[in-house]
């Protein structure tokens, strides 16, 4: 379970279209990452797949139900979303913030908490390796750590899907690997997970696909090795790249008119245009 | 241990109520008083006092004192600003203008509080349609709408007072400083119905206050009806406040000190900040209400003045001492 699939989705910003007629198809235990420029609409197309404002137009379902007809709380029954860069709370601790991911799991009026939800919890602050620290203040942990409790909260939703918009913009070369790799392990867990991401490279190394979107539409999509392509790059992004393949594994990167000089002889000449 | 803490509150809070009957603008002897509350039917001018006059003031204390604590808790919770009381809305500026109006033009003294209850709410109702959008609240345009629409009834309460002749002058004022003067079970039994609706809608806010901590974007992704959450606090808070303005005037600082109070004391988790703030407001204004009968008796100090005088230079003294907690929002 967790098959997401948008039909026909329209994301409008201020009334101007950013994405039309926009189909895909995310599959159960997918870890699917979402690239593309700033601006073109990767944010607003994640809180559409997660129900948090409706699409202008189309449908966005998970497994059969549509979500943009759930209420609030139903809909987080099946989908977690976390936004990127949530402000850390004062005078929370870890726990407190995990906790929170069973607020749709009781009427919105209930105060109790059960044993379910304790569980939950627990499971989840162990999924992310923060078991240890579920009694610590959140403003105490390190970026990585934080990053690592908004996920628990994700997890501890009990969802099918978890979304997420840039789990990896403030984190180090390590902090970043380790959620990385969190996330793919979830998704073989059979949690669907998706992301928007920056780096090609991270969303080469652990997605299984990945979706490119550029030019008011989806580019490509598909896994990574055929999908980060530099001519569908270049549309996407505007600018050249390289692609090389190293252990059998893509990577791409953006090529500056500076870099062409050295990289064909050590000759700048960007002036002629000819090297 | 937050619970029996709780306890030890409440036990604060009734100390506080019970303090409240033994003082007053005549001094009885404590003897005398206790003898009156054990026999409620007694005759004499003690009894008199203590049941047609101590009691029915003390526990109005302790509703105006809850009311506002637990409305500025909602307001503060609701808005992530530990600036916000819960004149905010525009209730205290909407019914102090009414009232003003109505003293001006010879309202009878009894419809008052009346007045002052529904001006209040209208004008909250007026400050959350210019706040709307969606479906939900603005905060930053319920705040301008608010501090807007207070300023404009402020200057219908300064025109009122430069216009009217003294003794109705002094009326206004008397509503303006916040005072418990003169009220007695009629103002209780009509108020009461909007009292009990604004705690319960409190009551069931307590998991949306929870969730709201974490901002309004993750409170949403796990679930949350951000707009009716909104919708609920603001008729909780604006019911509680007008209620709280009707009964006793304009009390300043419980609404704007007691939910620090609470969450200094209980964390920032509503299940308990929530009740802690109730029973801090009830201990809070009923202390307060026995010293503005008693310090220069026979006469009155007004409620408002004395919290004030008292209250913010030791909140001050508080949160900006050198060592202090210098964080207002959470512990």
């Amino acid at each position: 379970m967790g098959h997401l699939a948008l039909r026909g989705v329209r994301i409008e910003v201020a009334g101007r279209a950013l994405l039309d007629a926009f189909d895909l198809d995310i599959l159960p235990g997918e870890f699917v990452a979402v690239v593309g420029a700033n601006g073109v609409g990767k944010t607003t197309l994640l809180r559409a797949v997660g129900g948090i404002d409706a699409p202008a137009a189309g449908a966005v379902s998970l497994d059969g139900v549509e979500l943009g007809a759930l209420a609030p709380h139903r809909r987080a029954q099946l989908v977690a979303a976390l936004s990127a860069d949530p402000e850390a709370p004062n005078g929370m601790t870890v726990r407190e913030v995990a906790l929170s991911g069973r607020f749709a799991r009781h009427p919105w009026w209930d105060w109790t908490r059960g044993d379910d939800d304790v569980e939950a919890v627990d499971a989840a602050l162990g999924r992310v390796d923060l078991a240890d620290k579920a009694d610590r203040a959140f403003d105490t942990l390190s970026s990585g750590e934080r990053q690592r409790a908004w996920i628990a909260l994700a997890l501890a939703q009990g969802a099918r899907a978890l979304l997420l918009d840039e789990p990896t913009s403030h984190l180090d070369a390590r902090y970043a690997l380790e959620v990385l790799e969190l996330l793919h392990g979830i998704a073989r867990e059979g949690t669907t997970v998706v992301a928007v991401l920056h780096d090609l490279n991270e969303a080469s190394a652990f997605a299984d696909r990945i979706a490119v979107l550029g030019e008011g539409r989806l580019l490509a999509y598909g896994a990574p090795a055929e999908v980060l392509d530099p001519a569908i790059l270049q549309r996407a992004y505007g600018v050249d790249f390289r692609r090389i393949v190293i252990d059998g594994e893509t990577r791409v990167f953006a090529r500056s008119a500076k870099a062409d000089g050295r990289l064909e002889g050590g000759r700048l000449n960007r002036d002629s245009g000819r090297i | 241990m937050l619970v029996i803490r709780l306890g030890g509150l409440a036990a604060v809070a009734l100390g506080a109520l019970v303090f409240g009957l033994f003082v007053g603008g005549s001094a009885l002897p404590p003897r005398d008083v206790g003898w009156a509350l054990l026999h409620p039917h007694g005759d004499g001018d003690v009894a008199t006092i203590v049941w047609a006059l101590r009691v029915p003031r003390v526990a109005i204390a302790g509703i105006v004192g809850a009311a506002l604590a637990v409305a500025g808790f909602l307001l503060q919770g609701m808005l992530r600003n530990p600036l916000v009381d819960p004149f905010l809305t525009g209730v205290s500026a909407g019914a102090g203008a009414a009232i003003a109006i109505g003293v001006a033009v010879g309202v009878a003294a009894g419809l008052v509080p009346a007045l002052g209850f529904v001006a209040g709410l209208g004008t909250a109702l007026l400050v959350a349609a210019l706040a709307r959008r969606g479906s939900g609240i603005d905060v930053e345009r319920l705040i301008l709408a608010g501090v807007s629409l207070s300023a404009l009834f402020s200057s219908f309460i300064a025109l009122a007072l430069v216009r009217l002749s003294q003794g109705g002058a002094e009326e206004i004022l008397a509503w303006l400083a916040g005072s418990l003067a003169g009220r007695g079970w009629n103002e209780v039994l009509w108020t009461s119905p909007y009292l009990v609706a604004g705690l319960a809608l409190a009551f069931v806010s307590v998991p949306s206050l929870n969730v709201l901590r974490l901002g309004p974007s993750v409170a949403r992704g796990v679930g949350l009806d951000l707009a009716r959450a909104q919708w609920v606090l603001l008729v909780a808070s604006t019911l509680l406040t007008a209620a709280a303005v009707s009964l006793a005037g304009i009390v300043g600082f419980v609404g704007l000190i007691v939910p620090h109070i609470a969450r200094g004391l209980f964390g920032t988790d509503a299940r308990y900040a929530l009740p802690a703030s109730a029973l801090i407001g009830v201990a809070l204004v009923a202390v307060a209400d026995a010293a503005s009968r008693s310090l220069i008796a026979p006469q009155e100090i007004p409620l408002g003045v004395l919290l004030a005088f008292v209250g913010v230079p030791s909140f001050l003294y508080l949160y900006l001492r050198p060592r202090g907690t210098s964080r207002l929002w959470g512990t």
